[in-house]
């Protein structure tokens, strides 16, 4: 019965969800090959080039439109968002861990680690700043915005792993120990090689919403700037294509990152998957 | 023989549950121990807590004359074979077997060239010869069955707990485990500690059988004892295989739903009267037919049987709607003609009957 109607349907509801996620991308990628430097942020394309960038790179020979001010802070939101990953997937596998059997208070507990990822990152970052400058704290990237990055996704990886912990088999960790394995050794022979895939999740989790972050780094970061402040600093002036030139390597990064992420995790996976399928079959 | 695992008022509670109430057993050395118990009846709370897995409330373990209750886990040189067997997913068989050698706390194995002769022997032992280099996903149910054995037995405990170690594997393969597992047990003379909610896999496999019943020690005995003497009518229900009347002792009978039954000559004391009849102990005859000397019995309808190669299961119903089965042995006798809701005479000897109350 609903066969003929809701097929063609959800293809349409899909077709324009996908329209909307990679429109946007597309308008960016065709302008980022504009020519330049006279040619503008908009259609039409007077005439295919890589001007912009090769702009970016400093490639291009000193016009009126200044280079992007990204080198520094693309440095900084990578290191920025390095710290945050492994800060945060630590104290995320740590404190999973720790949820796997109910303690006193743990319901209060994981309210107020979730309180990271709820609370409005405006309100956050202008709180931070205020409390620095009563303490008289300087605001740095690497300092308070830092924090506050943890705060933000510590939450993330806490629940990435606290659903991996819900279906791991707690009776390996038991077998372990009854072979005369302290519980140490077995954390680190028995239960991290089967979490990986999981820490895996949650550092790729930390890393891109750290990368990411806007509101929060805004007020707490002082002086120095990460690379989505860099990039809205730039907007102020006047929007050339190099953004977008810009806005393409970034995103070619990022599904860099996530390749990653899949051929890490494809590893951790295949072998589990080749011996179930052989399983199937004998 | 040497003082083995010794439990003394062995409790655990769970909220206001009691899973173990006072358990208290010595059990020897080199000795193959089966416990049998229904769901609920807290066996393998008892492996966990002699384990470690599990903390007592009250009570003490004490195995090889030291107390243990309060060691962790790793340190009490218990091995464990789980149900789900617990293999670790991401090793070989042979990186199964050599885990508890090579990461050990106490003295550990790092040499690989002894590591290896040791595995070797041990995966030769439980017959797993070949496989050494497979994932624990690309072998049979019973071949992991074994690696988690070998990875237990390789590390040579005194004592292994196995919490129903057959239960996860048909049933042609758990007779075949059965002997094998009595057979390596006798050859490495440890005590293994059966848990099984199987009455025949505890009576064939264990030396001595402890039943357990609602967190308690029910009986203690060896097989033979328990099957044909249960030390209440609790124990005789667990071992699936007699009927079990409640009712009341009136001068030299006890009065049940459907009949009055001559008294045998012995009888235990017990809070709750009941009256136990072993099943292959019952003789069918038509209904006219009359009691012979030194029997008793009832009459009841005729329902439905069950044929399993070398005997038959009779149901009968009595008056009020209770069951009563009957075993026949295919060996003694021919299997009986029954007509379905016709009622028939089931006579037994009286002295063969256990009485409680």
């Amino acid at each position: 019965m609903q066969g003929p109607v809701i097929k063609p349907a959800l293809a349409v509801y899909t077709g324009l969800f996908i329209l909307f996620l990679y429109g946007p991308f597309f308008v960016l990628g065709i302008l980022s090959f504009q020519t330049g430097p006279e040619g503008g942020p908009q259609f039409p394309i007077v005439e295919w080039s890589t001007y912009w960038y090769r702009h970016i790179l400093g490639l291009t020979p000193p016009s009126r439109i200044a280079p992007l001010p990204i080198g520094e802070a693309l440095v900084r939101s990578l290191v920025l968002a390095f710290m945050t990953m492994v800060v945060s997937t630590l104290l995320g596998v740590l404190s999973a861990q720790a949820f796997r059997s109910r303690f006193k208070g743990s319901g209060v507990v994981f309210y107020l680690i979730v309180l990271g990822m709820m609370v409005p990152g405006v309100l956050v970052g202008l709180g931070m700043a205020l409390v620095a400058n009563t303490l008289g704290i300087d605001r740095t990237w690497w300092g308070t915005a830092f924090v506050l990055h943890v705060v933000y996704t510590f939450p993330f990886a806490f629940l990435v792993m606290l659903a991996i912990f819900n279906r791991f088999d707690a009776s390996v960790e038991e077998a372990a120990w009854s072979l005369g394995v302290s519980p140490a050794r077995t954390f680190r022979h028995v239960t991290f090689p089967l979490i990986w895939p999981g820490v895996l999740s949650a550092m790729l989790f930390a890393f891109t919403l750290s990368y990411d972050e806007f509101s929060r780094t805004l007020f707490a970061s002082g002086r120095e700037l990460t690379l989505p402040l860099a990039i809205y600093g730039t907007f102020s002036v006047e929007i050339h294509p190099n953004v977008f030139a810009f806005g393409v390597l970034t995103t070619l990064f990022s599904f860099a990152l996530l390749a990653v992420y899949a051929i890490l995790m494809g590893l951790s996976v295949r072998r589990a998957r080749r011996l179930a399928i052989q399983e199937d079959i004998t | 023989m040497s003082e083995g695992l010794r439990l003394d008022g062995l409790t655990k509670r769970y909220g206001g549950n009691a899973a173990l109430q006072g358990v208290t057993l010595a059990v020897p050395d080199d000795t193959y121990i089966s416990v049998l118990g229904p769901s609920g009846s807290g066996k393998t709370v008892l492996l966990r807590v002699i384990a470690g897995f599990e903390q007592p409330d009250a009570g003490e373990v004490r195995f090889a004359g030291e107390r243990i209750d309060q060691m962790p886990a790793h340190r009490r040189g218990i091995g464990f074979v789980f149900q789900n067997f617990a293999l670790f997913p991401h090793l070989s068989v042979r990186d199964n077997i050599a885990f508890g050698l090579r990461h050990r706390d106490v003295s550990p194995l790092s040499d690989s060239g002894a590591l290896r002769a040791k595995v070797d022997a041990m995966i030769d032992l439980v017959g797993l010869g070949g496989l050494a280099d497979r994932g624990v996903h690309q072998i049979s149910g019973g071949q992991r069955q074994r690696v988690a054995l070998a990875r237990t037995l390789v590390t040579e405990p005194r004592l292994v707990l196995l919490d129903e170690p057959l239960g996860a594997l048909d049933a042609n393969l758990r007779s075949r485990m059965r002997a094998e597992l009595r057979q390596i047990r006798e050859r490495l003379g440890v005590t293994f500690l059966h848990v099984t909610g199987s009455e025949s896999e505890a009576l064939a496999m264990g030396d001595r059988v402890i039943v357990l019943d609602r967190g308690r020690v029910g009986q203690f005995d060896e097989p033979d004892a328990v099957y044909t003497q249960p030390a209440s009518a609790n124990v005789a229900r667990f071992l699936n295989c007699y009927n079990i009347f409640a009712g009341h002792l009136d001068g030299g009978r006890f009065m049940a739903a459907g009949g009055a039954f001559v008294l045998p000559n012995a009888r235990r004391a017990a809070p709750e009267p009941a009256y136990c009849i072993r099943q292959d102990l019952i003789d069918i005859r038509p209904s006219d037919a009359a009691m012979r000397a030194g029997e008793t019995g009832l009459v009841a309808r005729f329902v439905t049987s069950e044929y399993s190669g070398s005997s038959v299961q009779y149901f009968f119903e009595v008056e009020g709607g209770r069951a009563v089965e009957v075993e026949a042995h295919l060996s003694h006798r021919r299997p009986e003609d029954l007509e379905p809701k016709r009622p028939y005479t089931l006579a037994w000897h009286a002295d063969q009957a256990l009485v409680f109350g």
